[in-house]
């Protein structure tokens, strides 16, 4: 498939490539590794006037790890580099886990931090040729008026299929947006938005610069489960991170579990408080396995049905938990 | 939509180029370099058959415009062989009939060539998470494990007959 016409700009520092957005404005569209914008521009989903290149702009292509500040992880860093990271590894594991299985090891080399947590929601109605989204009328998300998972729906319920996003909302990270107004910095669970339309809280000329872990979060306990019907290149058909925290004695002092490609958005599981203070109980992980279905909402996004995909959920959490867990001290 | 002038090095051979900027760079190569050895598999940028090496990493030339890679050294399938010697991943190809229709070959030996060169000994495991981006329609893979097996064994004998010549001069 052929590509629609564009200019491609390639500023050099961040300072150029937020003047080239503001030159442009809603003309002009972000492209960092392009494993996700790529195929959707061959799709006629989007038709930019401009591309803005971000990989020559190396200020951020960086990770640092401080022992006060935390761990920084620019946004142009290659998912490839954050797998490899012996400092990822040694202190952040449900990241690792997670790097490790964004698609392939080619899109890896190639796909960024910054654009696996800006990713497309994705849909079985929405990521096809133009030819075959015309015959159906378009959906709601693109050119058309209805969803064709939930006709009768407001929302778009594409999905958030990203792998990272969940492992990063368990450690607490926070994401700096930078615009020609200046930066700020957000909780990452804020960049979202549960609408498969609407998807971030970002704004069009607002590049995310770095994302920022705690070091509050280092040390925690981590694993990432992830459904799949091939164990490489496919996107998750749901995916499960947890972190914990525990004290020598084994009581589970903090718990984060966070769900992916079950929501327009990448969502905490609530249920996960009730794991505090608690000793590792099997049965109690069961209760929490099942409460997570709650936050899963799939529909019929995807090639697999959407009993399939919430029960995993449900078996993830237990398996991962199980993992985390039941390894700890005096269990 | 302007033409942009661009340099391109490619196979340690720099070329200037004029084109569009939607150009892929699978296409610029395929098309105006005449370079056909890098495939167009799948265009959904899933089945690693148009792999590239750029600056020595894998990476899908279906996915890459070509005007954003132009400080980058690229390497094709073109580019490996040795004053008409066939490399040792080629050669093992070959012998072990890891390539049927060869398809997905210039991309699988890339991709193992990378991976030669930052691990040399890998474990099969190792080998079969490394080419897990690179699909084969052909041959179910036990053969491609295996002239990859055959190519450590050929580097590995190339390198003691190096050592050997070394010692002896
Ligand atoms: C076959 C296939 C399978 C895949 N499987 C998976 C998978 O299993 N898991 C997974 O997580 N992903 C998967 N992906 C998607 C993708 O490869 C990764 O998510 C990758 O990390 C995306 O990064 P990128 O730099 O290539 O994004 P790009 O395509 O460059 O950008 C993606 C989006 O983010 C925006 N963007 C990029 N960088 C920034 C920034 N710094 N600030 C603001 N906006 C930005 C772009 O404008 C664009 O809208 C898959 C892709 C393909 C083609
Ligand atoms: S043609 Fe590029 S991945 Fe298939
Ligand atoms: S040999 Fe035919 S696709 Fe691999």
């Amino acid at each position: 498939m052929s590509l629609p016409s564009f200019e491609v700009v390639r500023p050099r520092t961040l300072e150029g490539a937020l003047e080239e957005l503001e030159r442009h404005g809603p003309d002009a569209q972000m492209i960092a590794g392009g494993t996700d914008l790529v195929p959707s521009l061959k799709q006629g989903l989007f038709s930019p006037r401009v591309l803005v290149d971000l990989k020559g702009v190396r200020e951020l292509d960086f990770i640092r790890f401080d022992r006060e500040a935390g761990l920084e992880l620019g946004a142009l860093t290659t998912i490839t580099r954050l797998a490899q990271s012996p400092v990822v590894a040694e202190y952040f594991p449900v990241l690792q886990a997670a790097a490790k299985t964004v698609a392939s090891p080619l899109l890896r080399n190639m796909g960024t931090l910054g654009g696996n947590l800006c990713l497309d929601t994705r849909c079985l109605y929405y990521n096809q040729s133009a030819f075959w989204r015309e015959s159906l009328g378009y959906c709601l998300k693109k050119e058309g008026t209805v969803c064709h998972v939930a006709p009768g729906s407001s929302v778009c319920w594409a999905v958030f299929s990203g792998d990272t996003a969940p492992a990063l909302m368990t450690l607490a990270a926070t994401v700096r947006l930078a615009s020609p107004r200046g930066e700020r910095e957000i909780p990452l669970r804020e960049l979202y938005v549960n609408d498969g339309w609407v998807r971030l809280t970002k704004r069009h000329d607002e590049i995310l610069t770095a994302v920022r872990i705690p070091l509050s979060s280092a040390g925690w306990k981590g694993t990432y489960k992830k459904l799949r019907i091939r164990n490489s290149i496919d996107y998750p058909l749901a995916g499960v991170a947890v972190a914990m925290r525990w004290a020598s004695d084994g009581v589970c002092q903090d718990v984060r579990i966070a769900l992916t490609a079950v929501n327009p958005a990448p969502r905490l599981v609530e249920a996960a408080a009730r794991l505090k203070g608690k000793r590792y109980d099997p049965s109690l992980v069961d209760e929490v396995a099942h409460e997570a279905i709650r936050t899963a909402k799939p529909l019929r996004t995807s090639a697999s049905t959407m009993e399939y995909r919430r029960h995993m959920v449900r078996v993830f959490v237990r398996r991962a938990l199980n993992e985390v867990w039941a390894n700890g001290p005096h269990c | 939509m302007n033409k942009e002038n661009i340099r391109l090095r490619v196979n340690k051979r720099d070329y200037q180029l004029e084109i569009a900027p939607n150009r892929l760079l699978l296409d610029v190569l395929r098309q105006d370099l005449g370079l056909t050895g890098s495939k167009r598999g799948c265009d959904d940028s899933s089945c690693g058959a148009c792999t590239v090496l750029v600056d020595g990493e894998p990476q899908m030339a279906c996915l890459m415009l070509a005007v954003s890679y132009q400080d980058c050294e690229i390497t094709t399938i073109e580019g490996i062989a040795c004053e008409g010697q066939l490399e040792p991943l080629q050669r093992a190809f070959c012998d072990e009939g890891g390539a049927q229709c060869g398809y997905c070959t210039p991309g699988m030996i890339l991709t193992a060539r990378h991976l030669l060169a930052h691990n040399p000994r890998p474990t099969d495991q190792e080998i079969n998470e490394a080419l897990s981006g690179n699909l084969c329609r052909c041959t179910g893979y036990v053969q491609i494990i295996a002239s990859v097996r055959k190519a450590i064994e050929l580097l590995e004998k190339q390198e003691s007959g190096v050592a050997a010549a070394g010692q002896g001069g």
